[in-house]
């Protein structure tokens, strides 16, 4: 892998030439309030690379909270036609737990049947990483993910040296497209140096099962009491799945415009978390109570993904911990519980 | 801006966007049942037994119906379909030659091939018969593959008998084993068993659990109880194949709604062993 060095300066400068070529939306992190959201830049000025977390996850660029899939005119079968609208767009600045995420986004909307909906999204995206440069207080990726896995995804990977130089990690030939014209210069840098610079912020927890150890472990455990007294809190607001990088439910409604010419069936993200989700024909619900609600979900990212994927489903982003309002949604939360209970 | 010149290979296509089929036979079944007959526009079907389709009609919505008739190469297929809501009442009310949205068929299928030279054991309940009668069309039409052939059917009251012509043939064909009842007969003249479909179990005397594969399609509530009667007459759970009914959005494996564990229903099943899910705790 070529490694590269750029200024800051001459980084952003380069940004800024993309936004102006206008060939390619260039979204990256932005300051809002006093947290930070995945945004489109009109200036790279707003570019944010020192940040802790972003309030909701870049999934929302390959699967939009409202998607439109099949367009149509109401109540006439023949006329439906196939939506799938994606753009160019570069995100920059992403951190390797949502790089993670993204790969697991991409294996299970490729794998059986493709869902081109993500999957040409993906296709116009050139993602470039970066490795974090602030702590988060609920976050704990480093025990959950493979420090490999971010390149399988990534295009470039961004490492802030200091507060004027970055290193610059070419994975592929998409990334080495977008520095085209960018004032970069070879890297003289050693890999323990380079080592160091990726690692600087250290998590305060670590999840302690990997995906070998973690489904059994779980599965063990389906009928403990945790699940009933940490669901009993659960208010089914969902928002621990929204914010989740590795959550990709959706549900699928159709819209009609008021003047009845022309309609659209829409998927909008979804969640187990919600009361209505397993609701089936006559009513029945296969998850009435809010603990089997909370223990699917935990199960998703501790035992059906590791089995699936040999990669824990959870990446350790902390984002449902800090969003969830009765402070029960995080993995660690689960473990920290379950042992207290013991 | 960012207008795009993707060269994605294949978005010339989506897994979400329906084929058209037109209805070429309609016939009410009972006040709420509707039986359909439809014929893809462009191919057949291709389905098997007890798989589904997607169906949906424009500015309603789409839902998952199984498939009746057994698998064809022609362009027709059968279905009954059940008012339970808008696009259920919507498709009720089209005519011959008017058109819906199919994708698929999609799920797992009833295990014929594996199933020949064992004797079979159908147990129906309700609208359950829908898909198990694809399993049962197809044995009936290769009956020798087979050894005996059972059919259990039962529902609510007399008002409820879904495809009362082939119910009233298997009765009398020599080479089925046809039993039939309702949980009631109040206001009616039926002059058949009743009670739950779990009182004409132990009717089966001569089934052998051995060489005997039961398929059990029905109601969530059903399967508990017919279950524990195939265990008291001897069956093992890899004798026994259950249909699974679950929330279905995609029907491909996405939406999540169809999970159970790490199951998804739209695509691991919705035919399973029953020694498959067993362990599975909310499977049934
Ligand atoms: S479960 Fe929580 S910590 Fe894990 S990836 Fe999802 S939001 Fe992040
Ligand atoms: S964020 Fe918390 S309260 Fe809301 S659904 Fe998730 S676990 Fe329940
Ligand atoms: S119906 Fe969508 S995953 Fe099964």
């Amino acid at each position: 892998m070529e490694i590269l060095k750029i200024s800051l300066s001459d980084f952003l400068a380069h940004v800024n030439k993309k936004i102006q070529a206008g060939d390619s939306k260039q979204v990256g992190v932005v300051p809002k309030g006093s947290h930070f959201v995945f945004g489109e830049l009109d200036e790279a000025a707003q570019l944010c690379l020192d940040y802790d977390v972003t309030i909701l996850p870049p999934k929302k660029y390959f699967q939009p909270q409202r998607e439109v899939l099949v367009k149509y005119a109401p109540k006439d079968a023949s006329s439906y036609a196939m939506v799938n609208d994606c753009e160019n767009l570069t995100l920059i600045g992403v951190h390797p737990y949502d790089l993670v995420a993204i790969h697991l986004m991409d294996r299970a909307f490729s794998e059986g049947e493709r869902d081109e909906n993500y999957m040409a999204k993906r296709d116009c995206s050139v993602l470039i990483g970066l490795y974090p440069t602030r702590g988060f207080e609920h976050r704990f990726s480093a025990s959950m993910i493979d420090p490999q896995m971010p390149y399988k995804v990534a295009d470039l990977m961004l490492i802030k040296l200091d507060d004027n130089q970055l290193a610059l990690e070419v994975v592929s030939k998409k990334g080495k497209a977008y520095l085209e014209g960018a004032a970069v210069a070879k890297s003289d840098l050693s890999e323990a140096f380079l080592a160091q610079a990726r690692n600087k912020v250290k998590d305060s927890q670590a999840f302690p099962l990997g995906p070998d150890k973690s489904p059994a472990y779980f599965k063990e455990k389906y009928e403990h009491p945790v699940w009933e007294k940490l669901g009993e809190k659960c208010y089914s607001c969902g928002s621990c799945v929204f914010v989740c990088p590795t959550c990709y439910c959706f549900d699928v409604r159709d819209e009609v415009e008021l003047s009845l010419a022309s309609g659209e069936r829409v998927r909008y993200w979804d969640g187990c978390m919600i009361e209505s989700f397993a609701i089936c024909a006559g009513d029945h619900n296969f998850r009435k109570e809010r603990g089997a609600r909370f223990r699917h979900r935990v199960f998703r990212k501790t035992v059906t993904l590791p089995e699936k994927y040999q990669v824990m489903g959870c990446v350790g982003c902390g984002r449902c911990a800090q969003a969830c309002t009765a402070d029960i949604a995080g993995p660690m939360k689960v473990i920290k519980t379950m042992k207290e209970m013991n | 801006m960012g207008n795009c010149q993707c060269q994605s290979n294949t978005k010339g296509s989506s897994i979400y966007l329906p084929e058209i089929a037109r209805i070429t036979r309609k016939k009410l079944m009972t006040d709420v049942d509707c039986f359909f007959e439809f014929e893809m526009e462009k191919r057949p079907l291709g389905h098997k037994y007890g798989q589904f389709v997607e169906i949906s009609i424009p500015g309603i919505g789409e839902a998952p119906i199984s498939i009746s008739s057994a698998p064809s190469s022609s362009k027709k297929f059968e279905m009954v379909i059940r008012n339970v809501g808008e696009l259920t009442s919507v498709i009720h009310g089209l005519n011959i030659g008017e058109a819906i949205g199919v994708r698929g068929p999609y799920g797992t299928t009833f295990p014929m091939d594996d199933l020949k030279g064992k004797s079979l054991l159908y147990i129906t309940g309700g609208i359950g018969l829908v898909p198990a009668r694809s399993a049962i069309l197809h044995s009936l039409a290769n009956r020798n593959d087979y050894k005996d052939i059972t059919i259990l059917f039962g529902c609510k009251d007399p008002s409820q008998r879904i495809f009362v012509d082939e119910l009233s043939e298997w009765e009398k064909r020599p080479d089925v084993n046809f039993l039939e009842t309702v949980d009631t007969a109040a206001n009616s003249n039926w002059k058949g068993n009743v009670g739950v479909i779990t009182t004409l179990m132990p009717k089966l005397q001569n089934v052998n659990p051995d060489n005997t594969v039961a398929i059990v399609v029905g109601p969530p509530i059903m399967y508990k109880f017919v279950i524990m009667s195939l265990h008291d007459m001897g069956f093992t759970d890899d004798h026994i194949v259950v249909s699974l009914e679950r929330r279905m959005k995609c029907g491909v494996g996405k939406c999540g709604h169809c999970q159970i564990n790490h199951i998804y229903v739209c695509q691991d099943g919705p035919v399973f062993y029953f020694s498959d899910i067993k362990d599975l705790k909310e499977a049934i």
